[in-house]
């Protein structure tokens, strides 16, 4: 299991990367910082960092609108 | 798909890069010095002053190439040594130094590469420490920041120089100085003479940052430039934040026939700067050229429309009207009548609910049917509005009248009205579905001036980052936030470029700080310390809007709608009104009963489940209500203490009155 932002979760598989994560959450935004086990994760990465089971998934999203 | 690393080698030593990139930055990143003069970081390369030559063998072959604007390669073997490259660097430097002798950018790049005079001096040479000697850079500053072509080059050969069109001013300048910010000789002057600020390099060294980040960044983040704030419709929609029938619900399946994609292809025309915030590039607002109506007093015209906007197209899905050419007349009406597009939308919204559900009949429409989606209806309706006529003179009173007659004449349940007539203070919430954010929903119904969000905006924050989950949390967002966009709205500010775009490498500072973009209320200080000479920090900046914040709260109190009842909500922005809203949620609502009150949904009938969430909720937003009051220092009524209006200075005689009558 995934932990996402303190509060949802996410079924973890072998080999999930922070792009299946944020598919899974239904995360498109285009303003996502990730960081993974306190880790950051730079956008070119999201296709192939692997998230370890138990991750603690950090999707913050920087708003604009409003 | 993820970006390709390649590995190349330069002067010897391996080195790797993104496939793409320009081999000018692998060389800076190997702190190798290259001399350049048409360079420039916040712009598209394009070789004009050959200086960054170097050699690069590629599968076999070896050539001279500029650097700046060369992508990098799998393999390729880079020399910026060779004896091609140093002779190439001298000639050209001394060529420069022989036209342009006393500019320091010059004479720099010369010292560089090993150069102290010249032979090439001429009838040509140019004496000036300041003279423009054609990098272009200019030119492409011009295109990049604001997509314009107002400089460029004239003339050929040795009278080649700069300048606009016919050597006039352009009245399509919008002063944002990029040329001059990109000008590495000082050729390009701008007198600052508007309002005669006390700094004003200050200020457009700071606009400058915002320009850049909108040439470089926009088209990856926010796309403004592309399509406005209407990017945010499929967004919104993503995240089931879109109002959806008086807002039922927060998604719909057609969303895709009014958002951003769709306006961009079939209905903008126009999206240039157009100067409504002095030397701006941002270009967010857009416009529909020879829209030809098909309703109203101009009915066959062909007309051009401002917009439309996010709020307007969400306007449209909160009346169940997914169809553009609907959403575009509606925006030309709104801004022809002066009727606020927001307002309206939402009003009409709530009459639609209101007929669907048989408070009203077409006895009261005049013979409308006004059911969720009546396009035709909905117009003719905004028509009679503006015209004072029929139906539309109780509508354009808005919901809380509405309420109240609709109560009191035809005995329709007050309660459900209250419930789903989205205003407070007898304002219409603007187009966000507030449902799953606590802070939201606080920060719209506190907002002094009713439910609008240029207090607060936390949607993002709360319900999606959960950044913000305990109550003290979401009280000092709620202190922050509308104090800082109050802020700069009194300064004449625009919100946009505070957090439409964002600086790449805001990244770096911890969530609850990267929400503020300090890099950018960072340029709002620098804007005020060049305008009056007086530094800012945050706790002064706050000061400075809470004292104009408690008078706006003061002015509310004597309107009469300044205490805790104003402050809360009607139900449908804090959960779900009826069953159809519930069972539309119901995995995320029944979750919720188990998680926060330990109850067993599958044991709960429908009403049941409905009653306890929504118990819950209140005392939720009751909470968030005690702990915002109290970091405003306000009572638990929601009135500023005679304690806070001393802190703040504005313990005047009669404002105190005012105050103690509440405490």
């Amino acid at each position: 299991m995934v932990v996402v932002n303190d509060r949802d979760h996410v079924a973890w598989h072998e080999g999930m990367t922070v792009h299946q994560v944020l598919k899974a959450m239904g995360y498109s935004y285009v303003l996502i910082t990730v960081s993974v086990n306190g880790k950051h994760v730079p956008r070119e990465e999201y296709e192939t960092f692997a998230v370890p089971d138990g991750a603690d998934f950090k999707a913050f999203h920087l708003a604009h609108g409003g | 798909m993820a970006p390709v690393k390649v590995t190349f080698t330069i002067n010897g030593i391996t080195t790797e890069a993104l496939e793409g990139s320009f081999l000018l930055a692998s060389l800076k990143a190997n702190k190798i010095d290259v001399p350049t003069l048409c360079h420039h970081k916040d712009l598209v390369p394009n070789g004009t002053c050959r200086l960054c030559v170097v050699e690069v063998t590629d599968r076999g072959k070896t050539k001279t190439v500029t650097s700046c604007n060369f992508p990098v390669k799998e393999g390729m073997v880079v020399s910026t040594e060779a004896p091609s490259v140093v002779r190439n660097r001298k000639v050209l430097a001394e060529m420069y130094l022989g036209r342009w002798p006393n500019v320091p950018a010059v004479k720099e790049v010369a010292k560089k590469v090993g150069v102290t005079g010249s032979r090439f001096s001429s009838d040509l040479t140019d004496e000036n420490p300041k003279a423009c000697i054609l990098c272009g850079r200019c030119v492409r500053a011009c295109e990049t920041f604001i997509q314009e072509k107002i400089i460029d080059f004239a003339g050929r050969g040795i009278k080649r120089h700069m300048g606009m069109p016919f050597g006039e001013v352009d009245p399509h300048c919008v002063g944002c100085t990029s040329c001059a910010y990109v000008c590495p000789t000082g050729a390009i002057e701008v007198i600052d003479d508007m309002n005669h600020p006390v700094d004003p390099l200050l200020i457009r060294n700071h606009g400058m940052r915002v320009n850049a980040e909108m040439a470089n960044l926009d088209p990856s983040q926010c796309r403004m430039r592309e399509v406005g704030t209407a990017n945010i419709v499929e967004v919104m929609d993503a995240y089931d934040l879109l109002p959806v029938c008086n807002y039922k619900f927060g998604s719909h399946k057609d969303t895709p026939k009014i958002d951003s994609k769709v306006l961009k292809e079939q209905y903008f025309t126009q999206g240039h700067a157009d100067q409504c915030w002095h030397g701006c590039s941002m270009a967010c607002a857009k416009a529909v050229d020879g829209y030809i109506l098909k309703t109203g007093p101009y009915q066959g015209d062909a007309v051009c429309v401002d917009g439309p906007e996010y709020e307007t197209s969400a306007g449209g899905s909160n009346m169940g009207c997914f169809d553009p050419d609907f959403i575009v007349e509606f925006n030309f009406y709104c801004d022809t009548y002066g009727l606020d597009t927001i307002s309206s939308a939402t009003t009409i919204a709530f009459v639609m609910e209101c007929f669907e559900a048989g408070i009203i009949d077409t006895t009261i429409t005049g013979g409308k049917v006004l059911n969720f989606g009546a396009t035709d209806e909905a117009l003719e309706l905004l028509h009679e509005m503006a015209r004072g006529e029929g139906f539309g003179v109780d509508v354009g009173q808005g919901i809380r009248f509405l309420k109240e007659k609709w109560a009191r004449e035809l005995g329709a349940d007050a309660a459900f009205l209250h419930d789903i007539g989205m205003e407070a203070k007898g304002l219409e919430y603007s187009e966000y579905v507030s449902k799953e954010s606590l802070a939201q929903q606080a920060g719209y119904t506190m907002a002094v001036k009713g439910p609008q969000h240029d207090e607060a905006w936390l949607i993002f924050m709360d319900m999606v980052n959960n950044q913000i989950p305990s109550f003290e949390d979401k009280a000092e967002a709620l202190y922050y936030f509308p104090l800082f966009r109050t802020w700069f709205g009194l300064m004449g500010l625009c919100k946009i470029v505070w957090n439409d775009v964002s600086p790449a490498d805001n990244k770096k500072h911890p969530p609850q700080e990267a929400a503020k973009i300090p890099e950018h209320v960072h340029n709002y200080w620098k804007f005020f310390e060049g305008m009056t000479g007086i530094p800012l920090d945050e706790k002064k900046m706050l000061d400075q809007s809470a004292r104009v914040h408690n008078l706006q709260k003061l002015m509310t109190l004597m309107l009469g709608y300044g205490t805790r009842q104003s402050d809360v909500p009607p139900y449908r922005a804090m959960g779900p009104v009826t069953e159809e809203e519930y069972l539309s949620r119901q995995e995320r609502y029944d979750g919720q009963l188990t998680a926060n009150l330990g109850l067993d949904p599958a044991s709960m009938d429908l009403p049941a489940k409905m009653s306890a969430l929504r118990t819950f909720r209140y005392e939720q937003y009751d909470k968030v209500l005690d702990a915002a009051y109290k970091r405003r220092g306000w009572t638990r009524e929601g009135v500023p203490t005679l304690e806070r209006l001393t802190e703040l200075g504005i313990d005047l005689p009669e404002l105190v009155e005012i105050a103690k009558k509440y405490q």
